[in-house]
């Protein structure tokens, strides 16, 4: 009975900690269809070291993104083509950006800082899914990936560098 | 790099695995560029030829002697247990449709059981050889609880290798009382066989060769020396027998059964006890038949008792080859000269003092040549098969050995004695000094008796030299998954420090150039934390970890992080066993 709570214990403050020291999204679900403010909460640095860039990979679906620049951070977009071609607003669109840098910046282990990125999730994303934008935290000469996606059936909190997700809910 | 490996159709990958795992085999080896030839093995049955005219024995001594000596020069050692699948204790979900034992180098089974959980036996005889690996069909659809798959493969050394391994479909039950029984009768027989072939041999076909060669005429000891090679002709054929039924583990009342035979006939060992027959018959034709050829006869029968243990038993096994035959031929060729004409020897000397003198004068002219051979011989052959010193006191062959040297120690003192102090006053006629001679001939044969029952011994005990081939075995798996696949070697397969070598592919057979691999290991049972090392990519296309130590054997559960791009990650997983 013991071991059960210990363990029970050991989890839930393991468990935690964990959820804490991950890069998450602020805002965990949205409709499809609807446009879409993105907040990644950086939370600490790498085993320590200042964060010096973080990037972002933009999921197939995601589209007419634009990301919100940082003072004393640069700021790139990398862009190409998209899977297939989505409808906005009544036009077509096929390329767009694929991934958003913030870099040379330094945010220290002790601070806490907010990476914003903006984007409409297109009308043919499924509902009830998440979907994942992986990242990679970039330290001095180190680098922690948030990009562990989940398999089938699998439990998010196993992971030990999951992905930030976002909940898609059907369209309003 | 372009890949010329066609992608099968997806459902006859998906039901035919191994065909899967032959195709990347294929594919890893033109991504690793490694030539992994395997030696290339077969297992000759022996036949008898056709019926020689004993006019051209001589001829086909001398040709087997050859084909002994030159013949096989495949990779051979003692056979050890690499993998198994399923592996030992697994909980499969289901019952699986077939079974596979890889060893350490190629090896033909024996006897193969399925054993299930109520304690019943089932044959396994379908089964198909593939390198090194042993396929073997499931006739049957097995039941939920605890079955052992029972093995005995024999290698190239003629000697049989048993084991088991233990799986449970659903869940494990309590373990079925199975276990690889020593037959102390059966090892007895075994060994009194070995003790009176080596007597049939060495005191038989060694004195036919020293009254045709040394004593000249004198006929002293040859009743003596036809006893001796009768005992061979009767213990040859049995240890044969016996053979076989060490081979299929089968207990002594089965001996008369002809399967039992063939075993034994199939074996190493058949050759030696086939040659051991001729050279017994060389040794009684050059005593009893006529005058004039004895001596070749006799010849060629010493070359026979080289001949016959150069075919089988741990040293002729042994690596290299081409140094461990003739070595052993030699040995085996010396001892029948030196033990052989002791008996000749003393016992002329008792009664014909006078005439036996020449018979001494030549025997001793030429002993200091044998035992500079035998010497020189079980030398090498020591160092070949024991590696380390540590290995003499730490193995049971070692500790033979250890007797054996301290026996000989006693032997030689004798002997130097008898040559250099004896030899001279007895030749000159001294009967006081003969007769101590005689004495201490006598003594000699005692020792050389015991010599050879501990010689006989190590036919139950493995060589330090294959016992570290075992232990260097690396554990290796092999993990599929749809989006990767991996090869992953952990050298040596026990604790300690190991090397750990991966190869990686994608799910469908196409290169997968990783930015990083890490190798994950972890014992959750044992309360050891994962243990996480980054893998550094060689030229050759593997990634490698080299500072990594196993603490506890067992088994672990392998991962490995492969970063396909720097947004993707592929984690792939299979546990894998550490052995002590």
């Amino acid at each position: 009975m013991n071991r059960y709570l210990l363990s029970a214990g050991a989890f839930f403050v393991l468990g935690t900690s964990a959820a804490f020291a991950h890069i998450t999204l602020e805002t965990q679900e949205a409709a499809v269809g609807s446009t879409y403010k993105a907040v990644l909460r950086v939370p600490h640095g790498c085993d320590g070291k200042a964060t010096t860039a973080v990037r972002v990979q933009i999921p197939e679906g995601v589209i007419s993104v634009k990301p919100m620049p940082k003072p004393d951070w640069t700021l790139q977009v990398k862009k190409g083509r998209y899977e297939k071609s989505y409808q906005l607003h009544g036009q077509e669109v096929s390329n767009g950006v694929k991934e958003v840098d913030w870099s040379g910046g330094s945010l220290p282990d002790e601070f806490y800082d907010e990476f914003v990125f903006r984007g409409t999730l297109a009308v043919d994303l499924p509902a009830g899914q998440t979907l994942y934008f992986p990242v990679v935290q970039e330290c001095d000469g180190v680098a922690e990936r948030w990009i562990e996606i989940p398999a089938a059936g699998q439990d998010e909190d196993a992971l030990e560098y999951p992905a930030p997700g976002l909940k898609l809910s059907p369209k309003k | 790099m372009r890949w010329n490996i066609r992608r099968p159709a997806s459902s006859f990958r998906r039901r035919n695995d191994f065909w899967r795992r032959a195709l990347f085999e294929r594919a890893r080896r033109r991504l690793c560029d490694i030539d992994m030839s395997l030696a290339s093995f077969r297992w000759t049955t022996c036949r008898f030829g056709k019926r020689a005219g004993w006019l051209a024995i001589g001829l086909l001594a001398a040709i087997m002697l050859l084909a002994v000596i030159t013949a096989p020069n495949q990779a051979f050692a003692h056979a050890a247990l690499v993998t198994a699948d399923p592996a030992d204790g697994t909980v499969l979900a289901q019952s699986p449709a077939q079974f596979s034992l890889t060893f350490s180098e190629p090896v033909s089974p024996l006897v193969l059981t399925l054993v299930r959980p109520d304690g019943t036996a089932v044959p396994l005889t379908s089964f198909r050889l593939n390198g090194q690996t042993v396929e073997i069909d499931n006739p049957q659809t097995l039941g939920s609880g605890t079955h052992v798959l029972s093995w005995r493969v024999i290698s190239a050394d003629g000697h049989p290798v048993g084991g088991s391994v233990l799986f449970s479909i659903g869940a494990p039950n309590a373990e079925p009382a199975v276990s690889e029984a020593v037959d102390r009768g059966l090892r007895s027989a075994i060994w009194i066989g070995k003790v009176f072939l080596y007597v049939g041999l060495f005191l038989g076909v060694g004195g036919a060769f020293a009254i045709a060669w040394l004593a000249k005429g004198g006929r002293s000891g040859q009743r003596f020396v036809i006893a001796a090679i009768l005992c061979g002709l009767v213990a040859a054929p049995l240890s044969l027998g016996l053979q076989g039924l060490d081979a299929l583990g089968a207990p002594l009342v089965r001996l008369a059964q002809p399967g039992v035979w063939q075993a034994g006939l199939g074996t190493s060992f058949g050759w030696t006890v086939l040659v051991a027959l001729v050279a017994l018959g060389l040794g009684l034709l050059s005593l009893v038949g006529p005058r004039g050829s004895a001596r070749l006869f006799a010849l060629a029968g010493l070359a026979g008792v080289g001949a016959a243990l150069a075919a089988s038993g741990h040293a002729s096994a042994a690596e290299p080859q081409w140094l461990t035959r003739p070595m052993v031929f030699l040995h085996g060729a010396g001892i029948a000269f030196w033990a052989g004409a002791l008996t000749p020897l003393g016992l002329a000397m008792r009664r014909k003092p006078v005439e036996a003198t020449p018979f001494l004068r030549r025997f001793s002219q030429a002993i200091l040549l044998v035992v500079a051979v035998l010497a020189a011989t079980g030398i090498v052959l020591a160092v070949i098969q024991v590696q380390a010193p540590a290995a003499l006191l730490g193995t049971a062959y070692g500790q033979l050995l250890l007797i054996k040297l301290g026996l000989l120690f006693f032997l030689f003192t004798l002997a130097a004695t008898n040559r250099w102090k004896l030899t001279a006053p007895a030749e000159a006629g001294e009967t006081e000094v003969q007769r101590r001679l005689v004495r201490s001939i006598g003594v000699e044969m005692l020792i050389i008796l015991a010599i050879f029952g501990v010689a006989a011994g190590w036919r139950f005990t493995s060589p330090p030299r294959a016992l570290a081939i075992a232990a260097a075995q690396p554990a290796s798996i092999h993990i599929h998954t749809p989006k990767a696949m991996a090869d992953l070697s952990i050298t040596p397969g026990h604790v300690g420090p190991v090397t750990a070598s991966i190869v990686i592919m994608t799910g469908d057979f196409g290169p997968l150039d990783a930015k990083q691999v890490t190798v994950v290991l972890s014992k959750p049972d044992a309360g050891i934390e994962p243990i996480k090392r980054a893998a550094t990519k060689r030229g050759d296309g593997t990634w490698r970890v080299d500072d990594l130590v196993v603490p506890v054997p067992g088994r672990w559960t392998a991962r490995l992080d492969i970063l396909v791009s720097d947004f993707e990650i592929v984690k792939i997983e299979a546990p894998i066993d550490i052995r002590r």
